[in-house]
């Protein structure tokens, strides 16, 4: 495909944009046949354009290059500069580059600290490290940034766990198949309510409250019902939930629209902050390490732009890896607050990442892991939210439990990326886990919804 | 005597203007107790919260905030931050952009359904239901069916500006007095001259209200479904300002909001001086 | 054979009707059967009450409506929609007021003559706008004028485009005593020179002493008729100054007011036999015949 700058009878005629055709048709043509070619490169292919780019920059001349190689033969010329250049290097990173389908990519997400690897990965260099221009987009709402992903305004998006089981199923959206290669954070949400409340800790209290979630189909829901229903307080009949987009909730919280509500941060730390309301339990006292957000693309995007796909996932898989060390956590928060990416003061997504944090009711709380990062998509965390959404009447019938949670939880691909970038991936797909100390069995979803109370099923 | 009273007027509306602002000062000014807290803990709260300062801004915070928008309107600090004049250029041009769209369909349609009393009565229901739709229950099915959100945006302002337009001009167009038209059809001028050098200028005065009206409405609807889409404009920056519960921001935009408003409105009030006729 | 078969019939209505449907339903006959006609260069005015039809005649005539039955011919053609041949002077001067007076004039002129250069539209326009007076003001809207000065660029208007017939609704019943009779004068004196054939309605008697030649005299509506066709029995060179003191004034005028006030009412009951609508009877009344209905030329 390119012809070998160490054969000397070659010219380098400089007719196009790239010197290399003797026109600029020639070269758009050779562009057009480089990218569909792309797949089957060698890395031979890479060697010579890159060591023929070396060489120009060496010998603009081209009289001079032909001498320099007549003089000393193609392969002793090779050698020669790959002395002082280091050819290898430079091959393999351009290799890199030029195989991926698409490097310039829209990642939409909602301005919250579930969003944290998403949203640092662009200021703290993550996405250009592994050679890709992310231009990482604010959405208004769960609602617009699933149409905008299915529009293909976004090519990934941060969404909530549950969404891409849903859309994958067709509840709420038209079925378009989804998967979900990352989960960003685990636990890092809160149960805050206003502050006329603070006497009333026990739920029992709390029939007739009004409680907002950021949407129907999220862990906060799902954690909230299993709060409530664990309680005793039916969650369709004793209380009202809201979805109220978590920029609204404080401003509800304020003007006394809502209790309280189970949130992603920074909105309870900012209700805090504000004096607004109190924070009264962090979502890892209902389920440690449980999933919030995840990554997520259509099942489209993953096949048409494969090596795309591994380099976006490898930069959250890094950026995730990075945000989970406590030590980096100051320096996220001040990456990511300002207006461009959360728009928060400091100090608040301070709080929320470092553990150590006013819980409104005149407390400094330290709490290490009130919000942690890994990545890894368990399939049994999609059978616990599959097994809730069926619990609560927004899916009907019989699921296909396990296929549903394969196809949309990549688990597999995090593993393979996982070891890619140099991490340990858990060694099964699917663990088990307790919530608010009942066991959680992923291979008997049905059982596990007929042992609750408080269903509607 | 115009001039004074052009001159009262003017000292009244500043009166008037430094009385609101004292008002506002001093109904924002610090207020409420200080609960007596911990300095470490007091360190993570909020002014609010530990000094007992007004959750809402006075005018002197607002002012100072917009001393520094001015400063550095057009700043671009990634997608998701830009300065106040950029995201009033998106805005703008937004709407300018449904807008003339609007125009370009609304007038034409207008005349022929003016000019038939067929179509006027075949469309008439549809123009009556179309109507008072609101422009935020048109942006989901934009969203769904048009699969872009910057195209949706101004498909809605579209939708939303057309029908004031629409409905005016076909009334404009409908009510160009008999006689004016008789003495048309006396001079025997043909169908196209007669629709620009007679009912056009006959119906201008009432095709600009319809469009006043309209960008009105295209101005209104451009905040919300900004504020819904996200991305650039003044509609996402109040959103992304009340995200940060900066009410000050908030403000601001308020005032921006409004002045283009007037603006938008001034512009075209002139131009309905130009084609305005005295009877 | 009557007497104005044999003169030079320019416009002629033959046997026209209108109805228009009634709101309950069925329909109301304004006239119907409906004969007269008018000679080239001739001055005729139709006197009738309101609701008789005497402006649906003149929209009729303009080619803005057409009858249900009968035909109107002028020149030998049946009248089938308006032409720039028949210009018409609304009563409410109809002016476009987004026009200056000269925009108003030279939009009439580049209607007759499409293919004229500006300044030749510009230059006739003016001519017209010079004959009736309004030199000065061409620049003017029609609000900045007075009700008289807008029906003369009305006149302008219509003159501007050389009609064969000018057609004129009551032109000036919205203005005062003074400003009326002005305009008479000069609409008269225009007539007189260029011998244009013009057809005017009114309410107005002495209006119609002063410049017709011929009173059709209409019957109240509905079903309104031509009572009979007044032949003006004064000189051609009368001046509206001296109108009054013409021998054949009081008689003429007596006339008409008998006509307006009694008989336009009673027509209906008391049809003498002779009467035909086809050849509605002409009469001349003058100082020498003491009523009336006694000089009655009829045809019969």
């Amino acid at each position: 495909m390119f012809k070998n700058p160490f054969d000397h009878r070659n010219r380098l005629s400089r007719s196009c944009a790239c010197g290399q055709h003797a026109s600029q048709g020639e070269h758009e043509a050779a562009l057009r046949a480089q990218s569909a070619e792309i797949a089957t490169n060698t890395e031979a292919t890479y060697e010579n354009l890159v060591a023929e780019t070396v060489l120009r920059q060496m010998f603009p001349v081209d009289a001079h290059r032909r001498a320099f190689l007549n003089k000393l033969g193609a392969s002793t010329a090779a050698a020669a500069i790959s002395s002082f250049f280091p050819l290898a290097t430079a091959t393999e990173v351009f290799a890199q580059a030029s195989a991926l389908e698409k490097k310039d990519l829209k990642v939409g997400f909602i301005p919250i600290t579930c969003a944290t690897p998403i949203i640092m990965a662009a200021p703290l260099g993550f996405y250009v490290k592994h050679g890709l221009n992310v231009e990482v987009n604010k959405a208004a709402g769960w609602a617009v940034i699933r149409d905008k992903t299915i529009n293909k305004e976004y090519d990934a998006a941060h969404m909530l766990s549950p969404m891409p089981l849903a859309i994958t199923m067709g509840v709420g959206a038209n079925a378009i198949p989804y998967t979900m290669p990352a989960v960003e954070n685990i636990n890092g949400q809160a149960i805050t309510l206003a502050m006329k409340h603070k006497d009333k800790r026990d739920p029992k209290q709390w029939k007739g409250f009004k409680l907002a979630v950021p949407f129907d189909y999220s862990m906060h829901n799902y954690l909230l019902r299993y709060y409530l229903a664990e309680n005793g307080i039916d969650p369709d009949t004793d209380v009202q939930i809201r979805a109220v987009p978590p920029p609204e909730m404080v401003a509800n919280l304020r003007a006394d629209n809502i209790d309280g509500f189970l949130a992603p941060d920074p909105v309870n730390q900012r209700a805090v902050y504000d004096g607004v309301g109190f924070i009264h339990l962090l979502s890892k006292q209902i389920w440690d390490r449980h999933p919030c957000c995840g990554f997520a693309a259509s099942q489209e995007f993953v096949k048409q732009n494969p090596n795309t796909y591994a380099a976006l996932l490898k930069s959250i898989i890094d950026a995730t890896a990075y945000a989970s060390k406590a030590e980096n956590r100051k320096e996220i928060a001040e990456a990511i607050s300002p207006a461009n990416y959360l728009n928060q003061p400091v100090t608040v997504v301070e709080q929320v990442l470092t553990g150590t944090f006013a819980d409104g009711l005149g407390n400094v709380v330290k709490a290490a892991d009130r919000i942690d990062f890994d990545p890894f998509p368990y399939e049994s965390f999609a059978i616990w939210i599959l097994s809730q959404m069926k619990r609560w009447g927004q899916i009907k019938g019989d699921v296909d439990y396990q296929k549903i949670a394969k196809q949309v939880y990549l688990a597999t691909d995090t593993t393979k990326l996982m070891k890619e970038v140099g991490l340990t991936p858990p060694t099964t797909t699917t663990k088990t886990f307790s919530v608010m100390g009942k066991t959680f069995d992923p291979s008997k979803p049905e059982d596990y919804i007929s042992s609750f109370a408080i269903k509607r099923t | 005597m115009s001039s004074n009273l052009t001159l009262r007027a003017g000292v009244l509306s500043f009166v008037l203007f430094a009385l609101f602002i004292a008002a506002w000062h001093i109904a924002t000014r610090q207020i409420g107790a200080v609960a007596n807290m911990d300095p470490e803990y007091a360190k993570l709260m909020g002014l609010t919260a530990t000094t007992g300062k007004s959750a809402m801004p006075g005018p002197f915070d607002v002012a100072a905030k917009i001393w520094e928008h001015l400063k550095n309107p057009f700043y671009d600090r990634g997608p998701n931050d830009k300065g106040l004049g950029i995201q009033l250029a998106y805005s703008v041009g937004r709407v300018m952009l449904g807008y003339f769209i609007a125009v370009c369909v609304a007038i034409p349609t207008g005349f022929v359904i003016g000019m038939s009393p067929l179509m006027n009565k075949a469309l008439n229901p549809f123009i009556q239901l179309m109507k008072p739709i609101s422009p935020l229950a048109w942006m989901p099915l934009a969203l769904y069916t048009i699969k872009d959100s910057a195209v949706s945006a101004i498909f809605v302002i579209f939708i939303c500006s057309l029908w004031p337009m629409l409905i005016n001009t076909a009334f404009g167009v409908a009510s160009v007095r008999k006689e004016w038209l008789n003495v048309a059809r006396t001079l025997e001028v043909r169908p196209l001259r007669k629709a620009f050098t007679v009912i056009l200028p006959a119906a201008a005065p009432t095709i600009l209200t319809g469009m006043r009206i309209s960008i009105g409405i295209a101005w209104l609807v451009i905040v919300a479904a900004e504020m819904l889409v996200g991305g650039t404009g003044i509609g996402y920056f109040v959103w992304n300002e009340w995200n940060n519960l900066s009410i000050v921001n908030v403000i601001i935009s308020i005032l921006v909001i409004g002045l283009v408003g007037m603006l938008l409105d001034q512009a075209l009030a002139r131009v309905a001086r130009f084609v305005t006729y005295p009877d | 054979m009557p007497q104005y078969m044999n003169e030079d019939r320019f416009i002629s209505i033959e046997g026209i009707a209108r109805r228009y449907p009634k709101a309950g339903g069925g329909e109301t006959t304004i006239f119907d059967d409906l004969w007269f006609s008018m000679n080239r260069g001739e001055f005729s005015a139709i006197i009738g009450h309101s609701g008789c039809g005497k402006t649906t005649v003149l929209n009729i005539l303009a080619g803005l409506e057409l009858p249900d039955e009968g035909v109107a011919v002028v020149d030998g053609r049946a009248i089938e929609g308006p032409s720039l041949d028949r210009a018409v002077i609304f009563q409410s001067h109809a002016l476009l007021p987004w026009r200056t007076v000269l925009g108003n004039v030279a939009f009439a002129v580049s209607s007759r003559w499409p293919d004229w250069s500006a300044d030749k539209v510009r230059d006739q326009a003016m001519a017209c706008i010079e004959k009736v007076g309004l030199k000065g003001s061409e620049l003017k809207k029609p609000a900045e004028l007075s009700g008289g000065m807008k029906q003369r660029v009305g006149i302008a208007r219509a003159l501007s485009i050389e009609p064969k017939i000018l057609l004129m609704d009551e032109p000036f019943s919205a203005l005062d005593a003074l400003t009326r009779g002005t305009l008479q004068d000069e609409v008269r004196r225009i007539c007189l020179e260029t011998g244009q054939t013009a057809f005017m309605i009114t309410h107005d008697v002495d209006e119609a002493i002063y410049l017709a030649d011929k009173i059709v005299l209409m019957t109240n509506g509905p079903g309104a008729m031509v009572a009979e066709i007044v032949d003006n029995p004064l000189p051609r060179n009368r001046g509206r100054i001296d109108l009054h003191k013409q021998p054949d004034y009081y008689a003429l005028r007596n006339h008409l007011i008998d006509f307006l006030v009694t008989r336009s009412r009673s027509f209906k009951d008391e049809i003498p036999e002779t009467y035909s609508k086809r050849h509605p009877p002409i009469v001349r009344p003058t100082a020498s015949t003491s009523s009336a209905t006694d000089s009655t030329l009829s045809a019969a």
